[in-house]
């Protein structure tokens, strides 16, 4: 800034010198000298022939703007419907998707209810024929250890009756044995 | 050195003020005030332009909007052209900038009858037929190449000198003043010249004969805008990219 006005005042004191001198500023309207006429003929050819050809130039700059900008309208308008149409689609899609989803789930609830019926049904049966088996199993054990422990009390009579069997003894059980066959 | 041309003042028809400045003294730096002037001026255009194209912007662009994207757009493809689609987009306005501050100097020297307004000394004209204008533009060039460079390798950009061979060394330092000096005269002499040829011959026949001189100038006003960016985006485009590596196209 400051080199700015430092110039517009030493313009115009310098303007003002030099016009104190003789010189100054001024105009000139000497045609000849100031070449007026060979420049006017030259901006008429100028603005003549640059009219034309700049304003060809412009408007077809502008009409091809224009139809560049029209045409991207359209595709734009193209493609907005074409949006509109393929979020339709979208949302039956979803729809769709809902839909089968829904389904699917509740066919897949009926399974796993079957499913788990079934496997209770499948349990209780196998606990029944456990408690079968565990029943069947035991009463043979039961037998078996009975018919054993007979086995083993007869053997162990056996054994004890020669040593605590004499001629007095026999002679007592054999009276009480009659005894009782008298009394029954 | 040309004062020779001022010769013909004693006819009393147009007198070429070429080597006359208006001298503003900043600060013990003595300035060409004539190029200060039409440069504020081309500046102004070009923000005035850029406000009224950008104050009521439309999808559909029209009028001066239109004329200025189609300005922006052929910038933007000169800028992609030379620096390809990868590197292009920070480039834009640097690249666009120098274009269109050449470009609109040179059509307001070449359209505008500047000399309709009398200076105490010198004469109002396009800023870049002063040396010093198209020094100023073809150093920032070098500046942002350099800077396109370093920032892009950091001191791995001064491998570039010694490749393909350390013996284009000194060839390789040397283009980097040839570059400006080139960019700088190139842009200045046309411009110049171009100024000088219609006004000697204004001086000499002073209507009608300047015309077809007048046209080509505009012409050349042009190429040199077109050719001045191009240059800039291509020496921004090779400090990128190096020599020879990944080079394309």
């Amino acid at each position: 800034m400051e080199i700015f006005w430092q110039l517009a005042t030493g313009a115009a004191l310098l303007g003002t010198e030099v016009a104190e001198e003789g010189g100054g500023f001024g105009l000139n309207f000497d045609i000849l000298e100031t070449n007026l006429i060979n420049l006017s003929i030259v901006i008429a050819v100028v603005v003549y022939f640059g009219k034309g050809f700049l304003s060809n130039i412009l408007g077809e700059r502008r009409s091809a703007i224009e139809t560049a900008i029209k045409e991207a309208e359209q595709r734009k308008q193209i493609a907005a419907s074409a949006l509109a149409e393929q979020q339709q689609k979208l949302a039956q899609a979803q729809n769709e998707a809902a839909k089968i989803r829904a389904s699917a789930e509740d066919s897949a609830k009926a399974a796993r209810d079957s499913i788990l019926v079934k496997a209770e049904q499948d349990i209780q049966r196998m606990r029944e024929t456990a408690a079968q088996e565990m029943g069947s199993d035991q009463e043979r054990v039961i037998n078996e250890l009975r018919q054993r422990i007979a086995i083993m009390a007869m053997q162990r009579a056996e054994n004890e009756i020669p040593s605590r069997l004499n001629d007095d003894v026999q002679q007592r059980l054999v009276n009480s044995s009659i005894a009782q066959l008298e009394a029954s | 050195m040309l004062n020779f041309l001022d010769a013909p003042h004693t006819l009393h028809l147009a007198s070429l003020e070429v080597g006359h400045h208006l001298y503003w003294e900043i600060g013990g730096l003595k300035v060409h005030g004539q190029v200060f002037l039409v440069s504020w001026f081309v500046i102004g255009l070009l923000v005035v332009a850029s406000l009224l194209a950008t104050r009521n912007i439309q999808r559909i662009p029209s009028g001066i909007q239109n004329f200025m994207e189609y300005a922006l757009e052929f910038v933007r493809d000169l800028a992609r052209n030379q620096l390809g689609e990868k590197e292009y987009r920070p480039w834009v306005p640097f690249i666009g900038t120098l274009f269109l501050f050449i470009f609109v100097s040179n059509w307001s020297g070449a359209l505008i009858p500047w000399k309709l307004i009398k200076l105490p000394e010198g004469e109002l004209a396009a800023p870049t037929n002063d040396i010093n204008t198209t020094v100023a533009l073809a150093l920032l060039v070098s500046l942002a190449y350099f800077y396109a460079g370093f920032s892009r390798k950091g001191l791995g950009y001064f491998a570039k000198y010694i490749q393909p061979t350390p013996i284009l060394l000194p060839i390789a330092i040397l283009e980097d003043f040839t570059k400006p000096l080139s960019l700088s005269f190139r842009l200045f002499g046309n411009i110049l010249a171009d100024e000088l040829v219609v006004a000697v011959l204004v001086l000499l026949v002073p209507l009608f004969v300047p015309l077809p001189v007048m046209l080509l100038g505009l012409f050349t006003s042009a190429i040199q805008a077109l050719v001045f960016a191009t240059l800039a985006a291509a020496y921004i485009h090779e400090a990128i990219e190096g020599h020879g590596e990944e080079e394309h196209g």
